[in-house]
């Protein structure tokens, strides 16, 4: 295999008597993006602390840089993998330059002070999110999409070849939410992150990301292109909803339909395309 | 920088507190040496026998409390917290209680047994708290403060119970220990003392930036390369420690655990390899302060240093808070 992150027969529960995971395997190409995607309770955000070590499998083995995550020492794992979690305000008030230094951490000096290296990736990581201009103010003053930049500032900043993030668009408006996905984008492509992400928005997830990894709530996953992975059957049978497909261009589109959903029972499930016109 | 500047800042406010008291003291007579007519030295006795070791007392007393304060707040995630948050107090003064009710009257390493008592007691209590919060869960913030808060409502019921059944002078004796004293004459304890302290604070300096990482959580501290296992246990079992003793050497000192932490954030910001050595040495300018205006404001009469801290910290407290309180613009 070659991919920066293997997964191999995975399987994971939180009490003993309960599976949420199993039996999955896939693997994550270098420099590419891959967003984890599902029903609430599918085990998507399980997954992710299983890829960055949070928790410990039950069975089968996931590999990072070749090497079983539980042969890393917390260091070393940092050193690989960065991780954006669900956004919250930390109690003490620090400021966005402090966030994001933090990332340098592990490599502090022994009296625990950064170097001119560290100074420079976070500006770096600053210019690139966009969030050098309220560098000097308090977490807790930004907006809810401000904030989530600076977050994943703090996670470039970390400078790791693999990048997790965990719903980074949940409590964004249109605009905010499509400003971190090209974000994400430009890390790829410019800086040959890998990155997984879960996500709820399979439009915007079909529309950035090269794979697809769909996981039901049965512990049914498929993964693979965007394009083989989703159709209105596949959405229907692992979100239970139905949706109207389309496509626009290159890109295919969902909309899902409710019990309300006018004329619902007449559009239907179109054949993919047919709305081209 | 700061930290350099405020230790200068220390070394002057000791040095002016010596100089202050009921008895006017001349520096050239402590240096003098003994005159002809006299066997002893008076003003040397009052500042070398009397003052100094109350002044490096509430130097020592002060950094580890605001140290500490610093740390338990970071670890639980709680500005509330303070040193006693976890049991300490009560522990130490069931300990206290436990010593005068008995009446005992032994001797080890030449203290007496209610400060014995008193660290046993706090270092038990806290070991206590630790390991029933472990029992909630692997750090289990909420099972730890709960333990703690209830441990502290049993012992403190406990104590209660104790004083309830004693004598009065007993009752007394408690009571003034628990108040907070700063009366300690022997040298070698204040030098055992400092050291623990100034090593404890040292050893919490390292871990700083992993105290900074911590405050965003478990989990991202660990995603961003912080072995928080390690750090919690070096940052609980330091920051115990120097309380325990602080509370063995001058009792219950309110206020300056909770203030101080939060008067340096507000005006240095909350980076913890600042906040912490900042603390410890404003910790330690209050407690100086503080004890001397307790020694000679209703003199000959001495006040509770306890007593004095509340009273002038709590004041300047709030206005710091107003004062530096990040405003939002949007609320007049």
């Amino acid at each position: 295999m070659s991919g920066i992150i293997e997964v191999e027969n995975l399987s994971f529960g939180y009490i003993p008597q309960s599976t949420i995971l199993k039996d999955i395997s896939f693997e994550v190409t270098p420099g590419t993006s891959l967003a984890i995607a599902g029903p609430n309770g599918a085990g998507k955000s399980t997954l992710l602390n299983l890829l960055c070590g949070t928790l410990v499998p039950k069975s089968g083995t996931i590999r990072i840089d070749a090497a079983p995550v539980e042969s890393y020492s917390t260091k070393a794992l940092a050193g690989k993998v960065a991780v954006v979690r669900q956004e919250f305000v930390p109690v003490f008030g620090f400021s966005v330059i402090e966030t994001v230094l933090m990332a340098r951490t592990l490599y502090y000096d022994p009296m625990g002070f950064e170097s001119k290296a560290d100074k420079k990736i976070v500006a770096e990581a600053l210019e690139m999110t966009d969030t050098i201009q309220f560098a000097s103010r308090p977490l807790g003053s930004l907006s809810g999409g401000e904030r989530q930049r600076v977050l994943i500032a703090r996670a470039l900043a970390q400078d790791t070849a693999i990048l997790l993030l965990d719903e980074p668009t949940s409590f964004l408006d249109l605009k905010h939410q499509v400003g971190i996905y090209d974000l994400l984008k430009a890390a790829q492509l410019e800086r040959d992150k890998t990155i997984v992400t879960v996500t709820h928005d399979i439009n915007l997830a079909a529309q950035y990301c090269d794979e697809i990894l769909l996981l039901g709530a049965d512990s049914n996953y498929h993964i693979g292109k965007t394009k083989d992975v989703f159709s209105p059957e596949q959405i229907e049978k692992v979100f239970g909803v139905r949706t109207f497909a389309g496509r626009v261009g290159q890109e295919k589109f969902f909309i899902p339909l409710g019990k309300f959903a006018k004329d619902s029972g007449q559009i239907g499930n179109k054949p993919e395309g047919s709305q081209q016109k | 920088m700061r930290t350099a500047l405020a230790l200068v800042v220390l070394a002057v406010v000791m040095f002016v507190c010596l100089l202050i008291g009921t008895e006017s003291v001349s520096l050239k007579a402590v240096f003098g040496g003994v005159g002809a007519q006299e066997s002893v030295n008076p003003d040397y006795e009052i500042f070398v026998q009397v003052r100094l070791p109350r002044i490096i007392l509430a130097a020592i007393v002060g950094a580890a409390l605001a140290c500490s304060g610093v740390v338990f707040q970071a670890l639980l995630r709680n500005p509330l917290a303070d040193p006693y948050i976890l049991g300490i107090s009560s522990g130490a003064g069931l300990g206290v209680t436990i010593a005068v009710i008995s009446g005992l009257n032994w001797t080890l390493w030449g203290r007496s047994p209610i400060a014995v008592f008193a660290f046993a007691g706090a270092l038990g209590t806290v070991w206590l708290v630790w390991f029933v919060g472990r029992l909630t869960g692997k750090f289990h913030v909420t099972g730890l403060l709960l333990a703690g808060v209830v441990i502290n409502a049993f012992f403190s019921a406990v104590i209660m119970f104790l004083t309830s059944i004693a004598k009065a002078e007993q009752v007394h004796a408690t009571i003034f220990w628990l108040m907070g004293n700063m009366t300690e004459e022997d040298f070698l304890v204040l030098w055992i003392g400092a050291g623990c302290v100034g090593g404890g604070i040292v050893a919490l300096f390292y871990i700083s930036p992993q105290l900074n990482a911590l405050s965003f959580g478990e989990d991202d501290a660990r995603s961003m390369g912080v072995n928080t296992a390690r750090t919690r246990t070096i940052a609980f079992g330091v920051a115990a420690a120097i309380t325990a003793i602080a509370v063995s050497l001058s009792g219950l000192i309110g206020f300056v655990g909770l203030v101080i932490p939060h008067g340096v954030r507000l005006v240095f910001g909350p980076d913890h390899r600042q906040l912490l050595p900042l603390s410890s040495i404003v910790g330690a300018i209050l407690l100086v302060v503080a004890d001397t205006v307790a020694r000679i404001i209703v003199a000959p009469a001495q006040l509770p240093v306890g007593v004095v801290t509340a009273i002038v910290g709590g004041p300047f407290f709030l206005v710091l808070l107003v004062k530096y309180s990040r405003k939002v613009s949007w609320l007049k």
